[in-house]
C-alpha cells in the first residue's frame, strides 16, 4: 500500500533519480574477462534485454555490484537481487557484416540473462 | 517485452537528436508531471520497473507519436487506476470540468 514519501529523502531523489543498487551479500557468478553468451527469451512481461543482444557472445568486462532484477520487480515477483555486469560486444557479432566491424558495444547486463560459453 | 521501445538496431528513425541546449521542461504541464511522478513513486504507488513495463505496453503507434513526458503520464494514471488510487471515471470527470474551465 502507498505510504508517505519522507520529505527529507526527497531532494536526493531528485538530483540522483534514485538508485536500485542493493546492499546484500550476493556471490557474483561472473568474473571480469569471462566469455559469456546472452540468453535468448522472449518473455511477454518487462526485461532489459535487448533484442538485438540475444543468443550473441561476449566478454565480461566490469562488475557492477549487486541490483534488484527488473524482469521480477515489475511483476511484484521479488527483488531477486543480482549482479550486473558490462558485457562487451563485437559489432560484427552483433550485426554481422558490420558497417564498422571494429566497433564494440558495452551493454549493463544482469547476471539472469548470462550463460558461460567455456570459452568456445 | 518484444516491444516498440526496443528500438536498438532499427533502421529509419533518423539521427539522434542531441540538443545540449535544451530546457529540463518543455512546458509547464512538463514540470508538474516530474512532480506528480517524484511522489508518487516515493510514496510507494509502483516501483520503476512497474513503471517502465506499463509504458512499454502504450499502443505502439501511441508510443512512437507520444512524447517521453507523456509515457510517464500514461504510465502514472494506469497504475494509479490499476491500484485504486484513482478511478478512470475521476480521471474522465477532472478532464471533463478542465476542458470546460470548472475546475
Amino acid at each position: 500500500m502507498p505510504t508517505l514519501f519522507p520529505t527529507d529523502a526527497l531532494d536526493g531523489l531528485i538530483r540522483t533519480g534514485g538508485s536500485c543498487r542493493v546492499n546484500v551479500n550476493v556471490e557474483p557468478g561472473f568474473a571480469p574477462g569471462d566469455k559469456v553468451m546472452a540468453i535468448n527469451i522472449n518473455p511477454r512481461t518487462h526485461t532489459r534485454l535487448p533484442t538485438y543482444v540475444r543468443g550473441k557472445r561476449g566478454i565480461v568486462m566490469r562488475d557492477h555490484g549487486a541490483f534488484i532484477f527488473p524482469d521480477t520487480n515489475a511483476q511484484l515477483k521479488g527483488e531477486k537481487p543480482q549482479h550486473v555486469y558490462s558485457v562487451m560486444f563485437e559489432a560484427g557479432e552483433l550485426w554481422g557484416d558490420a558497417e564498422f566491424p571494429g566497433d564494440k558495444v558495452l551493454i549493463d547486463m544482469f547476471e539472469d540473462y548470462l550463460r558461460p560459453t567455456n570459452g568456445k | 517485452m518484444n516491444g516498440i521501445h526496443d528500438c536498438g538496431g532499427r533502421h529509419g528513425y533518423g539521427p539522434i537528436d542531441i540538443d545540449r541546449e535544451q530546457p529540463i521542461f518543455h512546458a509547464d504541464w512538463e514540470r508538474r508531471m516530474f512532480g506528480m511522478f517524484i511522489l508518487a513513486f516515493g510514496g510507494g504507488h509502483f516501483n520503476i520497473d512497474q513503471f517502465r513495463s506499463t509504458i512499454e505496453q502504450m499502443r505502439p503507434a501511441e508510443y512512437l507519436e507520444s512524447t517521453y513526458y507523456e509515457h510517464w503520464l500514461h504510465a502514472l494514471e494506469t497504475l494509479c487506476v490499476e491500484n485504486g488510487t484513482l478511478t478512470r471515471k475521476e480521471l474522465d470527470d477532472r478532464l471533463a470540468a478542465l476542458s470546460k474551465g470548472t475546475h
